[in-house]
């Protein structure tokens, strides 16, 4: 193997602060070589981006770094400042996690592309201003000269992500470090982004160091992986061998607790890692992981573990790596798993619509100066979040709702709660029209329909103990006498699996997961017959996402609840839902039972969201890379349909086709069951088994 | 941007007619009359009754108000009944001299403030943060006068460095000019500076610490230029605004430094009418204060707008 380009040899971060002293890294090795692709993968609080923030200098002095970063034969921390500061940009490339915030929103996008070649080498700033055109070319923009004079917050999420890769890639640096450059983008576009990365790989030669929460991304992308926890490097080795055969406990969990892309039963539970993360483990006092474990036993506690290499590279920290089997999956019986009666339903929408007005009056002229020359126009935007929409949820039914931000469907489940108020149609609840409930009869609703929402941490009081969280809806309701409200609370707490003094706790106490489970409590006690979950697992890591998918599945099925979950992750929801509707722009384009809308024929939408989230040759580049303007009278979906039948899409409304009695597609294509499945095919024309490739956790037990 | 430049246009327009109803009928409900203030202690009710007829003062409040506002419009703001001269040209000139104490103090107290600001940002925790948030911190706790005083007692009094009132005309030499400038300046912009300063280290501090700004140093620009070109540009678009809404503050400080200092300027001349009760001065100073204010504060927006590219350039590309 020729000298590495990057190497890390003993890499130890720790942070002063105050007394106490925390270990973010600990003796972390590895190398990557040139035109290498190296994940690092890890839940938050493991140490992952640590390690990029000490090759690219931005821990501060609060960090104690020990231990040598080798970079082109170089160690980086003996270098000066300022020649340090050079080799950024010019040698070493950055593109951070949030699009949205990492341009310079004061700057256009042009220039802080030409910046760095300005800087580094030397060019005016004229030609420097062409390259960068050239640059966004190459990332896949159109009308780049637009672009580049463009201000970041005329861009969409994909552009700006587009835009940060050509100026981290402007000088042609030799490594790209990519710190979760698609966490905070839609799946579609993270498969393009993706797509791109492995473009530039493969024609310009760019070693990549790609950090990530998420398995299934880096196995797209790179060669070799290294799994941390909690500040140790628990697992190295090529990416397929430890995505097939994961040795580390931890690694199987990881990939266990993934939801596959495919239809759930109702007993079925995901894989979980229970416990969560020590807030700081001593390496010396035995295996780090040993808590949470189930392959467990006393010698693991004994001593540290060491990392042993095998013949092929392969590093493990854990002396029972091949002896331990496969991890172990949840199952709850079927009986204890009751389905739900398609009867009656709970839940009624009807043509339901609502439009906001975002600009209106005198502030709706607007002077564009951006196309060169002044034009006065009048920018009305009456944005359709919600358009015509009908659907219904059964007693004990859980309906999946997926799609892109943006498409309406956090809209959709305030129309439900009456949160806000529909534009047109109806929201039956239980029989009852809900806009025209009469006074009175909007408490007992809010009592019946309850919300969890995705960003728990704003929606808790941070002034409130849990047990004062927990106990307000019990008195604003008059639920509970004051004198019996503290064994409620703790019977909620219980449901949630949350131990009795967790009441005393407060918001800022808690993990992601634990204040999602108080919000999912809090949203109990009322008991409730119908729940809007509002993308409750996004922001979770994917060990804890799976506790609380299960937690949400056995709450179903204690209490006979239904849901409507929102998600932007088709598998998340495939895991819980009965039935999925997929929202597009305001419409449902697709909907019917979980395993109908998992298996072809799709809606060219759908088709797209599955092969995002499955791909590594997926189906061809949408031509529009950001929201496209309004479409007329049309499908919504047509700019970006790769399927498009030409003017009819565009002009006519697609008719919605029904296929079973519970399946239906809004679609202008001729839709035969099965027959029509393009560019979702292999080689020999079997449909891919999502995740069929990837590390299956052991049978039920 | 044209329908926010039209926005503001029409609150600066509604603002100045209401302040107008407003000073026509404040100075119309004092205790003294008119009439009888100008004709002296001796007159007779007949007297007073035929001037106030002259004047147009028997007629309804309306149509005196349309009167005097069209003519203040066309630059006539009537006769001063104590100087018995118009009182627009003296108008004019206090107002240009008070012009030159204000400018040349928002001057300073841009430049000034925001180096304050960007200083104690960029070494944040060390001594030039400390010193400069002593220094804003006295600035801020008294009031201006205050340091007007300390000022004339120092260099004034005891030192005899600085003449501590009047002014003397660009005509009159440019020593003796700025010599009687820069005691008032520097009262009028010490509190100023304070404001402007804290607001801009505040602001600058948050976009050090910005994602952009991490990006911006992960490109490996030199400091210097991360710090004047990416974070400065942002800190500094919440600074225009504020240094336009201390331009308002400045005027009621100039009312006040004007007076400490002796100097000729629209403040003191709003004072000396007040005291005399100097009507047709009286209207005219205040309405000229508010719109000067009005167009300090249109500025303030109008800069903010082009200095945010969010509202300078609304649509989004697609
Ligand atoms: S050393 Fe023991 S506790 Fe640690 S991962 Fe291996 S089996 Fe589990
Ligand atoms: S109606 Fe036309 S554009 Fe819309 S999804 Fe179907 S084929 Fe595509």
């Amino acid at each position: 193997m020729n000298a590495p380009l990057l190497e890390l040899r003993n890499l130890t971060i720790r942070y002063r602060g105050g007394e106490r002293q925390v270990t973010a890294v600990h003796d972390v090795s590895f190398a990557l070589a040139p035109g290498g692709a190296l994940a690092i993968v890890g839940e938050s609080g493991s140490g992952k981006s640590s390690i990029a923030g000490a090759i690219l200098d931005f821990l501060g002095p609060a960090a104690e770094i020990t231990g040598s970063i080798l970079f082109e034969g170089e160690n980086l921390s003996a270098l000066t400042p300022v020649r340090r500061r050079g080799i950024l940009g010019r040698r070493i490339g950055a593109v951070f996690q949030d699009p949205f915030t990492s341009l310079n929103p004061a700057l256009r996008v042009g220039r802080q592309i030409a910046e760095p070649m300005v800087h580094h080498l030397g060019l005016p700033l004229a030609p420097a201003l062409r390259r960068a055109e050239i640059a966004l070319q190459e990332m896949g923009i159109e009308r780049v000269t637009e672009v580049a004079r463009a201000f970041p917050h005329q861009l969409s999420g994909g552009m700006k992500q587009r835009a940060l890769i050509a100026a981290a890639l402007a000088c042609q640096p030799p490594l790209l470090i990519l710190d979760e450059p698609t966490t905070a983008l839609d799946v579609t576009v993270e498969s393009q982004i993706l797509r791109l990365l492995s473009r530039l790989r493969r024609d310009k030669g760019t070693s990549l160091l790609f950090i990530s929460h998420n398995l299934g991304v880096v196995r797209r992308l790179c060669d070799d992986v290294a799994v941390m926890y909690a500040s140790q490097l628990v697992e190295f080795g090529d990416v397929r061998r430890v995505l097939e055969r994961p040795a580390h406990p931890y690694s199987k969990g990881l990939l266990a607790s993934r939801p596959p892309l495919a239809a759930a039963t109702r007993g079925s539970r995901l894989a979980a890692i229970a416990g969560q993360l020590p807030t700081s483990a001593d390496p010396d006092a035995g295996c780090v992981f040993a808590p949470r474990c189930p392959f467990h036993e006393p010698p693991c506690s004994a001593g540290s573990q060491f990392l042993t290499v095998a013949a092929d590279g392969h590093r493990v920290r854990c002396w029972k790596a091949d002896a331990s089997g496969h991890w172990p999956r949840q199952q709850v019986a079927a009986d204890l798993a009751p389905s739900f009666r398609r009867g009656d339903a709970l839940v009624n929408v009807t043509r339901l619509s609502k439009t906001f007005d975002s600009t209106r009056g005198l502030t709706s002229w607007q002077l564009s100066l951006s196309r060169g020359r002044p034009v006065l126009y009048r920018n009305e935007k009456r944005l359709a979040a919600v358009n015509d929409v009908t659907f219904s949820i059964s007693p004990g039914e859980v309906l999946g709702l997926v799609g892109e931000s943006g498409c309406g469907k956090s809209t959709l489940g305030r129309l439900l709660l009456q949160l806000l108020r529909q534009s047109n149609g109806s929201v039956e609840f239980d029989g009852a029209d809900l806009a025209h409930l009469p006074a009175g009869a909007l408490s007992p609703f809010r009592k019946q329909a309850q919300i969890v929402f995705q960003n728990v941490g704003s929606s808790l009081n941070p002034r409130l103990s849990v047990g004062e969280a927990l106990e307000r809806p019990l008195s604003l309701f008059k639920l509970a006498k004051p004198d019996a409200r503290a064994k409620r609370v703790d019977a909620l707490l219980d449901m949630v699996r949350l131990p009795a003094y967790y009441r005393k706790r407060f918001p800022h106490q808690l993990s992601g997961g634990e204040r999602q489970r108080v919000a999912i409590a809090r949203a109990l006690a009322t008991e409730p017959r119908f729940i809007v979950c509002d993308e409750p697992v996004s922001a979770l890591d994917v060990s804890v996402q799976a506790t609380i998918v299960n937690l949400l599945a056995d709450l179903r099925d204690a209490f006979g609840l239904s849901y409507l979950f929102i998600s932007h992750d088709l598998a998340v929801v495939a895991q819980l839902s009965d039935r999925i509707a997929v929202m597009y722009r305001g419409r449902i384009c697709e909907i019917g039972t979980a395993a109908e809308v998992l298996a072809p024929p799709h809606h060219p939408y759908t088709e797209m969201l599955l092969a995002s989230a499955t791909d590594d040759e997926p189906v061809s580049e949408p031509a529009a890379v950001t929201a496209p303007a309004s479409a007329g009278s049309g499908c919504v979906f047509a700019t970006r349909c790769q399927h498009k039948l030409g003017a009819v899409c565009d002009e006519m409304p697609p008719p919605l086709k029904t296929l079973t009695a519970s399946h239906a597609i809004a679609c202008h294509l001729e839709l035969a069951p099965g027959a029509w499945m393009p560019g979702f095919t292999d080689a020999d024309g079997e449909r891919r088994q999502s995740g069929a490739r990837d590390y299956q956790p052991g049978p039920a037990p | 941007m044209t329908g926010y430049v039209v926005q503001r246009l029409g609150a600066v327009l509604i603002i100045l007619v209401a302040m107008s109803i407003l000073v026509f009928l404040a100075t119309h409900a004092l205790p003294s009359n008119a009439a009888a203030l100008i004709l002296g202690q001796y007159s007779t009710p007949g007297m007073q009754a035929a001037l106030e007829h002259k004047l147009g003062f028997d007629q309804p409040l309306h149509l005196q108000y349309w009167h005097w506002a069209s003519q203040m419009l066309q630059g006539d703001m009537g006769l001063s009944f104590e100087m018995e001269r118009p009182v627009a040209p003296m108008l004019w000139d206090a107002l240009s001299r008070s012009a030159v104490l204000a400018l040349s103090s928002m001057a300073v107290v841009s430049t000034v403030g925001l180096a304050l600001g960007v200083i104690a940002a960029v070494w944040r925790g060390r001594w030039p943060d400390h010193a400069a948030s002593v220094f804003t911190y006295l600035g801020i706790s008294l009031p201006e006068f205050y340091w007007g005083l300390v000022f004339i007692l120092v260099f004034g009094s005891l030192l005899h460095l600085l003449p501590s009132s009047g002014f003397v005309s660009l005509s009159g030499g440019v020593g003796p000019f700025l010599a009687h400038l820069i005691m008032p300046v520097a009262t009028l912009t010490l509190t100023l500076l304070a404001h402007v300063a804290r607001l801009t280290r505040s602001s600058m501090v948050e976009a050090l610490e910005s994602m952009y700004v991490r990006v911006a140093r992960a490109r490996g620009l030199p400091e210097r230029r991360v710090i004047l070109r990416h974070a400065l540009r942002n800190a500094l678009i919440p600074s225009i605004t504020v240094l336009a809404q201390d331009f308002g503050f400045l005027i009621g400080g100039i009312v006040a430094v004007e007076t400490v200092f002796a100097y000729p300027g629209l403040g003191r001349m709003l004072v000396t009418a007040l005291e005399r009760q100097d009507l047709p001065v009286m209207q005219a100073a205040i309405l000229v204060l508010t719109a000067v204010y009005c167009v300090a504060n249109l500025t303030a927006d109008l800069l903010y707008a082009v200095a945010n590219p969010r509202i300078r350039y609304g649509g989004a590309i697609d």
